[in-house]
């Protein structure tokens, strides 16, 4: 009963109160009611992999848009994990509840394994070397056809969940746990060093701040993320192929951040369901012209809110206090938390 | 071999230098990162493709796309890149949009199938007993005339001189009374001159068709970031170490041309685990 | 977003269901390629045809063809093919599907298919692994695929190297080369590694078992490689006479390209996807004459008395000569058939009428063996052998094709319509009186 209260009071203070958390906690629970209302197998296939696909571009944003280490290679992440949970299903038989996260770790691996020699790589070196990381994964799979499956990919692959139901909740429950987590780490103090880092890196490191240790967590957490997204992907798309390790794959996290509004965590999920039902969508209304209204739609987003949509949302539902900074709901008169009286 | 080698790498050599010196310039200059940039060279081949059909000369048509190709490309510029610039993961993704949207509509336009041009000089010659084409050598001498013009402009000329001092330091050099804007509009200008000659030079050599900008633009990154970002020299020496990896690659183990990419890339990084800052690049302290 | 497009997916599918009595047909291809457009093109002409003659009873009942175009854009491979066959089926309620083009995706679309219980004519994709490993070891899964087009990949490789065995013939019957020798280059790609391996061997083992003649080296470039100068130097430099291809890809155009451009002295015979469309030449700027390749249609051969009208009423409408994908168009025969004989649109009835299937195609006569795959052989699919010559894709294979002569010395398999291989005259000219 107290818990309960206190929920309620929480609720009541910290989201109601903004917002932009009122549209976070309408859009959690509209997924998780979604299937009372349609069990339609397509819609929920859309709803997952838009999920999975937050994962994984939320999983970019820490490191490029919070810790500001700019990865084109990301899809090296996802298709490590992809690959891991495949291999280890393949050959060893192992249960997907145990690959799943084994792809995760060894994704994690690959995280630190790309985030070393890349230490000493200074913005765009770095973007353009983990460019490389995921093209030349892709020559070693082609190398060994017979253990990775070759250009073919390895397709004999376990569902998560025997229904499309079940698979709807395990993915969207793991995408709110992640996202909510990679949401807490990026407002803790380890966000605020990796904002740091990203702002001024020699300013950090004379504050004492050991930013080689700091840089490989970012790495090492993304990796993770950006594994479980590929290893869940795999098993529920069935496959893990040189696809999961493509120029695009690498690129589309980066597109839907920055949609969404980089160095926010919501922002490439807001991304990721705004432009990946769309493009789907746009699959059944203007086939031939999908993709040239998806690159206009993203130039043109970009042209008048170059710091994506949600922070340009945000912006103009909300104001932040002069005095505490604290954010306010742009009606309001005065600041929530001093009382100070904000403009118009 | 050795001559096989040395034949079929310098072609090669040639064409990624002409691409990775104009991305390298735009880089320098206008900070921006234009994952565009081999974009507009496919666009280039599609105007060649497109002039020399209506019957116009080859010289013509080589003019007429390059002014188009320069004024699409400042467009864009204009319009999409330059209010966002200070950006740079904005640039990044406003850039490949770009390429995204010229594919669409060369799709849309021209159709997905591959598309031949007519060589410009047809025929083959035989230079220590290997075969190479007129074209491809025509291509040679075209990149090294432009890869020349090029330095000549940057070493002789005012103009260059503002270029330089731009890609040094923007700021001091717009107190210094030089039109920053307005050189990095030439120098975007320059870039898509040479993406445009490169696009004219292997439309007849290879496919055309809508995706034929990923390869080029992957290893134009490559060389350019090998010879260090910022240093024209290195970008034309990465250039030639790419190419010649893979005819290498070719060469010594057939068995995995398929690796070519693959394995200029690991150059690549092995260079960055000696060299942070590519052969040629300035040091973290000399760049801003 | 989500709901405004829940209605409308809703509104579609409504609008559809209220159509009457239909079959529905879902056409899976890369449309906005040559391959995937001759998938759409061969599916139309069938349905058109099959409607025009009053559709197909079932029961008493006339139902009409009505087909769905499934745009699974395979060439750049991810979730988007899977999504568009799932997409086709809850949401556009087809009946059926056909089609399909690239391995990787097709693998992941026939689980789809198999998910859900809906029969697929691959018409497309050639790797044993679509069937073999799946229809034998886990049939009540994979019952519902079948390949009409083309015969499996093994099948492929052993029709390619008859060709080039005919083209080794012909170099020691015109040049008096008794020992040719063999380059491979080959497409990086998991279908092409079968068809190597065959050719490597064999190659080297002496006749009549094997070509005898001699392997040289194998080129693996990559499926979408923009330049092959290099290879065909290192090709030209190890004293090739004959390079054998194994192409699917775009590669295959700039192969044909540098090979007639350089004039390159060394005959080509394979497989060349590329090869088969009718815009090979142009592609090629006119240099991939003479170029030879396993191929399904060919100029003026008739392989049944249906390959002939089909070809040219093809031709008629959508100007070009088909391309080994509108083998959709036997399969909606070969479904339409099953359909009738099952009299029935039950799945299971469908599936056990297809199994008996034994239909005279454009293609040849399909029979399904146990891994629903149509045979390879004489009197059932034998593909041909297409060499361009004077602009056209002639036929030179199977000509006077003895299959066996120990056991069936009669046996001779030549179509109408074929003509003698011709080796390019520049190769004539550069290893006639040189040192062999």
């Amino acid at each position: 009963m107290y818990h309960l209260r206190s929920l309620i009071r929480h609720l009541r203070v910290e989201v109601l109160v903004l917002p932009s958390r009122v549209i976070a906690l309408v859009f959690v629970i509209g997924l998780l009611l979604f299937p009372l209302l349609t069990q339609d197998p397509y819609l929920l296939r859309m709803l997952i992999l838009a999920s999975l696909f937050s994962i994984y571009a939320a999983s970019w944003d820490l490191l490029a848009g919070y810790a500001g280490q700019i990865s084109l290679g990301h899809a090296l992440f996802f298709g490590v994990g992809a690959y891991t949970t495949a291999l280890l299903g393949l050959h060893l038989g192992l249960h997907p509840y145990l690959t799943v996260p084994l792809g995760a770790i060894v994704a994690t691996l690959a995280g630190l394994f790309v985030g070393v020699p890349c230490l000493r790589l200074r913005r765009h070196y770095l973007a353009l070397a983990t460019l490389a990381f995921p093209l030349m994964l892709t020559g070693i799979v082609f190398m060994f056809p017979n253990f990775s499956g070759g250009e073919g990919g390895i397709w004999r692959i376990g569902r998560l969940a025997s229904t499309r139901v079940g698979e709807y909740y395990l993915i969207v429950g793991v995408m709110l746990v992640a996202v909510f987590s990679l949401w807490r780490i990026a407002g803790s103090r380890v966000g605020l060093i990796f904002h740091a880092i990203r702002e001024d890196e020699v300013a950090a490191r004379a504050l004492g701040i050991n930013t080689v240790r700091y840089k490989l967590l970012a790495f090492a957490i993304s990796g993770f993320t950006a594994g479980a997204a590929g290893a869940l992907y795999a098993h529920f798309a069935r496959i893990a192929g040189p696809s999961n390790l493509d120029l695009f794959m690498s690129f589309q996290p980066v597109i839907w951040t920055i949609f969404g509004g980089a160095a926010t965590i919501y922002g490439p999920v807001t991304g990721v369901f705004v432009l990946y039902p769309l493009l789907d969508s746009l699959h059944v209304l203007l086939p031939q012209y999908r993709m040239l209204l998806f690159a206009l739609l993203v130039l043109f987003i970009l042209r008048f809110m170059p710091q994506g949509v949600t922070t340009w949302i945000r912006d103009a539902i909300e104001t932040s206090c002069p005095s505490c900074r604290v954010r306010n709901a742009a009606t309001r008169r005065s600041c929530r938390a001093c009382g100070t009286p904000l403009r118009n | 071999m050795v001559a096989d080698i040395l034949v079929n790498g310098l072609v090669r050599s040639g064409v990624y230098a002409m691409l990775a010196v104009g991305f390298g310039l735009v880089f320098g200059v206008g900070r921006v990162l234009n994952l565009a940039h081999t974009a507009f060279y496919m666009v280039a081949s599609y105007g060649i493709l497109h002039f020399v059909a209506t019957g116009l000369g080859t010289p013509l048509a080589v003019f007429l796309t390059a002014l188009g190709v320069i004024a699409i490309g400042l467009a864009l510029y204009k319009f999409f890149i330059e209010p966002v610039r200070e950006m740079e993961a904005t640039v990044l993704i406003a850039t490949l949009a770009v390429a995204i949207l010229l594919q669409e509509l060369l799709l849309v336009f021209f159709g997905s199938e591959i598309r031949h041009v007519p060589a410009a000089f047809p025929g083959y010659t035989r230079i220590a007993g290997v075969r190479l084409g007129n074209q491809e050598m025509a291509t040679l001498v075209l990149a090294a005339i432009s890869l020349l013009g090029t330095w000549l402009v940057l070493s002789r000329t005012r103009l260059g001189l503002a270029i330089r001092a731009a890609a040094q330091d923007r700021e001091v050099a717009n107190l210094m009374g030089i039109n920053v804007n307005r050189v990095t509009a030439i120098v975007m200008a320059l870039g898509f001159l040479l993406a445009s000659l490169a696009g004219a030079a292997v439309a007849p050599l290879l496919p055309v068709e809508p995706r034929m900008w990923m390869h080029p633009l992957v290893i134009v990154l490559a060389a350019v970031v090998l010879g260090g970002l910022g240093s024209l020299k290195g970008s034309v020496i990465g250039a030639v170490i790419l190419a010649f990896a893979e005819v290498l690659v070719v060469f010594l183990i057939p068995g995995g041309s398929y690796l070519r990419t693959a394995i200029a890339l690991l150059i690549m990084v092995c260079v960055f685990l000696i060299r942070p800052e590519g052969l040629f690049g300035a040091g973290a302290t000399e760049e801003r | 977003m989500r709901s405004l497009f829940a209605c409308l997916v809703l509104t579609v599918a409504v609008g559809i269901g209220t159509c009457g009595q239909v079959i529905r047909i879902g056409v899976v291809g890369p449309m906005a390629y040559i391959q995937g457009a001759h998938h759409w093109y061969g599916a139309t002409l069938a349905a058109e045809e099959i409607n025009a003659a009053g559709g197909i009873e079932v029961d008493g009942t006339k139902y009409t063809i009505e087909l769905v175009r499934i745009d699974s854009n395979e060439m750049q491979p991810g979730p988007e093919a899977v999504g568009a066959v799932e997409r086709a089926i809850t949401a556009l309620k087809v009946d059926f599907l056909i089609g399909g083009f690239r391995t990787e995706a097709m693998l992941a679309m026939t689980e789809v298919a198999a998910d859900y219980k809906k029969i697929f004519l691959i018409a497309g994709a050639a790797d044993d692994a679509l069937l073999k490993g799946r229809v034998d070891k886990n049939y009540d899964r994979y019952k519902y695929l079948f390949r009409v087009t083309p015969v499996r990949s093994t099948s492929l490789a052993r029709v390619s190297f008859i060709l080039l065995g005919e083209v080794m013939d012909a170099f020691r019957r015109e040049l008096g080369i008794a020992e040719p020798r063999v380059a491979i280059i080959a497409e990086q790609a998991a279908w092409a590694n079968q068809v190597v391996t065959l050719v490597e061997l064999m190659a080297n083992a002496p006749l009549p078992f094997g070509l005898g003649g001699k392997h040289v080296g194998t080129w693996r470039p990559s499926a979408l490689a923009t330049s092959v100068a290099a290879e065909l130097s290192a090709v030209e430099r190890a004293g090739a006479h004959i390079v054998f291809t194994v192409f699917s890809g775009p590669v295959g155009v700039v192969f044909g390209r540098d090979w007639g451009r350089l004039q390159i002295p060394v005959a080509t015979v394979g497989i060349n996807v590329e090869a088969q469309a009718q815009g090979w030449l142009t592609a090629t700027g006119g240099f991939g004459a003479y170029m030879a390749t396993v191929g399904i249609y060919a100029e003026g051969v008739a392989v049944t008395e249906k390959t002939l009208p089909f070809v040219d009423s093809f031709r008629t409408k959508f100007g070009e000569i088909p391309l080994y994908t509108a083998g959709t168009y036997d399969a909606i025969y070969i479904l339409a058939d099953a359909i009738r004989r099952a009299g029935s649109l039950q799945t299971d009835a469908v599936i056990q009428a297809l199994e008996v299937t034994d239909y005279v195609a454009t293609l040849g006569r399909v029979v399904f063996d146990e891994l629903h795959d149509p045979i390879w052989g004489p009197e059932h699919l034998t593909g041909l052998g297409v060499q361009w010559q004077e602009g056209a894709p002639r036929a030179f294979w199977p000509r006077e094709w003895q299959p066996d002569p120990a056991a069936h010395p009669g046996l001779v398999v030549g179509y109408p319509g074929t003509v003698p291989y011709q080796i390019p005259p520049w190769v004539v000219d550069h290893w006639r009186g040189a040192d062999k």
